[in-house]
């Protein structure tokens, strides 16, 4: 497989590397002149020291035959551009783009780059599993980031509480759909009763958080972990 | 006077560029190579450019690049000298000339550099020599074309 990766910081120099040891062709655009030429002391043959946000550019490093194209440089501005000229331009099957402000997200799926990878979303989503949250606990984006799969976690105060899950209103578009009780998962049933302690686990657009904190967590102020 | 003696070595890598100093460089290290009967290789890379893959047949396609290893081939046979003449399709040449003499084991690679001001300024040395001279783990010889008539 030929991978073109743009921009030689250490997630595209890593990702040359893992790829060259994998035996995949690879060849990373770095538009550095001293950068580039370190990694290839390092790696090799690889680098091409041009700007990959240049059309002419990328056609020289071999975009038009590329079958993946990852724009992993530091500005979310350059990878979309990359991944924009190599998916319309170029005809590149596959765009991988590191997106690095979360609030991006949304506009590079909008776009049509194929793939992203959002390394502040990863690590707020590990540090949200690891503190005890009161909050509703976003698991994980569907689709094309319209829909989301949450969890409450039910405490007390929880207007939820001594409910059935039919007797809650549920926002347009969101369900129940599990309860994490005891540790073992099991479907949500509509006469189930919740109880402190359940982890309910809803989908829905990913603006019905409001309404479902309302509905499961309330607006109890104990029931909101500070600071997040 | 004590006689010049040359240094000896096994296996040489000569470098084709395809320009008029190929034969004055290829004759040297075949005089050199005789008494020893040291082995040759004649290498000329052609580059290829991301835009291909590899494989692309480029060179094979041309008689340029024929004539420059038909033209080595010629120095070493009018010498009695056997001569390894290959072509390589490579992204860079200074790394495939190194990643050749490092899988031929050779002990010696030699570049022909032609003499050549850069707009009439500096002396340009290129990149693949530099390189060369960084990377590759045997001796490098470097002959240098003679200045051309009337150049400073």
């Amino acid at each position: 497989m030929f991978v073109l990766v743009v921009g030689g910081g250490k997630v595209g120099y890593y990702l040359s590397k893992e790829l060259i040891e994998s035996g995949h062709e690879v060849v990373l655009m770095e538009k550095d002149r001293g950068r580039a030429d370190q990694i290839t002391d390092e790696i090799g043959s690889v680098v091409v020291a041009h700007d990959g946000c240049e059309g002419k550019y990328l056609g020289e490093a071999g975009c038009a035959r590329a079958d993946i194209v990852a724009a992993v440089t530091g500005d979310d501005e350059d990878n979309l551009v990359i991944c924009q000229m190599a998916k319309h331009h170029f005809d590149v099957r596959r765009t991988i783009a590191r997106v690095n402000n979360p609030k991006n997200e949304a506009l590079f799926r909008h776009l049509g780059v194929d793939e992203i990878i959002s390394p502040t979303r990863m690590i707020l989503a590990s540090i949200e599993q690891d503190i005890p949250v009161h909050e509703l606990l976003h698991l994980a984006a569907l689709g094309e980031g319209e829909l989301e799969i949450i969890e409450a976690h039910l405490q007390d105060g929880s207007p939820a509480i001594g409910r059935a899950p039919g007797d809650l209103t549920m926002p347009p578009g969101c369900s129940l759909f599990a309860v994490v009780r005891d540790g073992v998962a099991t479907p949500l049933l509509p006469d189930m009763t919740l109880r402190v302690g359940d982890k309910v686990i809803a989908i829905g657009p990913s603006d019905c958080s409001a309404s479902l904190h309302e509905q499961l967590i309330g607006d109890n102020p104990e029931a909101v972990t500070p600071g997040l | 006077m004590s006689e010049l003696i040359a240094p000896a070595f096994r296996r040489a890598v000569i470098a084709l560029a395809g320009g008029p100093g190929d034969a004055r460089i290829v004759r040297l290290v075949a005089e050199l190579a005789k008494p020893s009967h040291a082995e040759l290789a004649a290498v000329h890379v052609v580059e290829i450019g991301w835009s291909l893959p590899l494989d692309a047949d480029v060179a094979g396609q041309s008689d340029r690049v024929q004539q420059i290893l038909d033209a080595a081939e010629a120095v070493t046979e009018e010498m009695k000298v056997p001569l390894d003449a290959v072509l390589l399709q490579a992204r860079d040449v200074g790394a495939a000339l190194v990643d050749e003499a490092m899988e031929r084991d050779a002990d010696l690679l030699v570049l022909g550099l032609p003499y050549r001001k850069r707009f009439g300024g500096d002396f340009a040395i290129g990149r693949t020599i530099p390189y060369v001279l960084k990377n590759a783990p045997c001796a490098v010889w470097v002959v240098r074309e003679p200045k051309a008539e009337g150049q400073p």
